[in-house]
């Protein structure tokens, strides 16, 4: 097991999983988790539904408790006693569910009293997302419930934010502002572990992500390492096989031919030159395609 | 570890005022009108016939004085709502939350799992309490209405004992729903007082000593209206000391797997 290192009481990894499984009697949840995040970062868990990802943020904030396999939460083992951990930790449900009769101040307003802060910081948070303190939580849209889980879990400037897709339903005005809240969360020293299936999102703001699938975790990169696997993508509008060092088909039919290709640009504009083609898109694979891809090779394994 | 946290207290007893209001004045009313109409009653009872004073002996007999009259026809409806109430409070305490969907909110607060068991614990027995308390002056309130003279140690003994009855059924249910899988409906709780309510009417209706023996698997014996509010009541121990007894077992069960719950909703 890969041990926490502390310095000055912040564990250098302030979350770490070891082979973490989670079987809900014979329904798998999670198969085999283990990851290490740093402290200071934004770290992105990325997968399909259904593929353990709310299993896992579910076990960092100690409401289950895992099958098998070790996990630590800044420097602990979060569980159903998890109150210390959980004074540190701003955790936000997939789904936001509050008192609906109340109204969002009453609710935000005790969960600030719980966490020991005054409502200021709650104040400021619904007024940079657009929050309607006085409208009952029932009278909420999706959207803006989501918008309450968020300053739920900032109220009190955790050292940490565990964010179960935290821009689904969120509208992309809003998505900006919360990506911008979390950079500078984190140029505060706050460490954010986020689930999403929003890859654009992902780039933009992880500094490094984990792909899960079936309960297992298939990649841990850099986005910085991701973007540099981007490779172009071409559509031809012929059925012809182009050949070239790094260019390799990848579908078609009888009026275009897909290609990937990884390599310099010059050799394949000469190629494609003479052709004699009748029409040709060349583009950057998307992050989604490179994700697609190492599912793919995930379940080819 | 502190047992008890009073904001969280305060949150749950906002969020359950407005039902326990609403079920505190209903039955406070019903138990005024009951006490109310005494007057009217007493010459209807002076019209039963002698042959029917058998059957009548079964539910306490044709009452001689107000008390005894409160006691077969108030306490009985009281006890009946009451449990009802009682039960239902207990069991939504923890079930109301997983149904809202809250509890994923909720138990991700810094308070240890025992402060959340003791906290919610104690609000539903204050609102037992307070129950228990607004009938019991209604009732006094009644009394005064009609200027019948009572004798208040009996009263305030079945008021007593009554309240532990009610205590019991919640902290009961509060207990189940602690051991029974999230997503319960509130009627699994109501079926337990109504259920031993029914027994219990049964044994005190029978002159059968086997079928009589059923009102020690119920918890209304040990604060029989009709009893205690007679002259000479003896306090059924063995039935009180099985349910005190059983409650507290079902209240460490219940947390144990409470410590244990997993919240996934």
């Amino acid at each position: 097991m890969k041990a926490s290192h502390i310095t000055a009481g912040v564990p250098l990894d302030v979350i770490t999983s070891v082979n973490l499984k989670k079987y809900y009697g014979q329904a798998r949840g999670l198969e085999d988790a283990t990851l290490a995040v740093r402290a200071g970062e934004i770290y992105g868990f990325v997968g399909p539904n259904g593929s353990g990802k709310t299993t896992f943020i579910r076990i960092l904030a100690g409401l289950i408790q895992s099958t098998s396999g070790s996990v630590s939460v800044l420097g602990k083992t979060p569980g159903p006693d998890s109150a210390a951990i959980n004074k540190d930790i701003g955790y936000m449900p997939g789904e936001s569910f509050y008192y609906p009769e109340l109204k969002v101040r009453t609710v935000l307003s005790f969960f600030a009293r719980e966490r020991g802060c005054d409502d200021i910081r709650m104040r400021e948070l619904a007024a940079i997302l657009d929050l309607d303190l006085d409208k009952r939580i029932d009278a909420l849209s999706f959207g803006n419930r989501k918008k309450v889980g968020i300053v739920a879990s900032m109220l009190h400037r955790p050292q940490l934010l565990v964010l179960d897709e935290p821009t689904t339903g969120l509208d992309p005005l809003v998505q900006r502002i919360f990506l911008d809240l979390l950079r500078e969360e984190q140029k505060r020293g706050t460490t954010v572990f986020l689930s999403s299936h929003n890859l654009t999102e992902v780039e933009k703001v992880c500094d490094r992500v984990a792909l899960v699938k079936d309960g297992k975790i298939l990649l841990v990169t850099t986005i910085a390492d991701l973007v540099k696997q981007k490779h172009k993508r071409l559509v031809v509008a012929s059925a012809a096989d182009l050949v070239l060092p790094g260019l390799q088909k990848n579908g078609g039919n009888d009026r275009e031919s897909y290609f990937e290709y990884r390599g310099e640009t010059a050799p394949l504009l000469n190629l494609l030159a003479g052709a004699n083609l009748t029409d040709v898109v060349i583009r950057d694979a998307t992050l989604e395609e490179i994700f697609i891809g190492h599912y793919k090779r995930g379940n080819e394994r | 570890m502190k047992l008890f946290d009073g904001t969280l207290l305060a949150m749950e007893l906002r969020r359950s005022y407005k039902g326990v209001l609403i079920w505190t004045l209903a039955i406070s009313a019903s138990l005024v009108m009951v006490i109310a109409i005494y007057p009217l009653v007493i010459d209807m009872y002076a019209a039963i016939p002698p042959e029917f004073y058998d059957l009548m002996a079964a539910f306490g007999g044709i009452p001689d004085t107000i008390v005894e009259y409160y006691a077969t026809e108030g306490a009985m409806m009281l006890q009946l709502f009451g449990s009802l109430f009682a039960a239902l409070q207990g069991f939504g305490a923890i079930n109301r939350d997983e149904r809202e969907k809250t509890a994923e909110s909720l138990y991700s607060l810094p308070l240890s799992r025992m402060t959340f068991y003791c906290t919610k614990l104690l609000r539903v027995t204050l609102e037992v309490v307070f129950l228990c308390g607004v009938t019991a002056l209604f009732s006094y309130i009644g009394f005064l209405i009609i200027d019948e003279p009572i004798d208040y140690p009996p009263f305030i003994l079945f008021s007593v004992l009554n309240t532990l009855v009610f205590l019991v059924f919640a902290w009961l249910c509060f207990a189940m729903a602690a051991l029974l899988k999230p997503n319960q409906k509130p009627m699994a709780a109501i079926a337990i007082p109504f259920v031993l309510y029914v027994i219990y009417t049964i044994a005190m209706m029978t002159q059968n000593e086997v079928l009589d023996l059923l009102k020690y698997i119920t918890p209304f014996t040990f604060a029989d209206p009709v009893e205690i509010l007679k002259t000479d009541f003896q306090l059924e121990w063995i039935s009180m000391t099985v349910f005190l007894g059983l409650t507290v077992f079902g209240t460490v069960a219940g947390w144990k797997a409470f410590a244990r719950r997993e919240f996934t909703i």
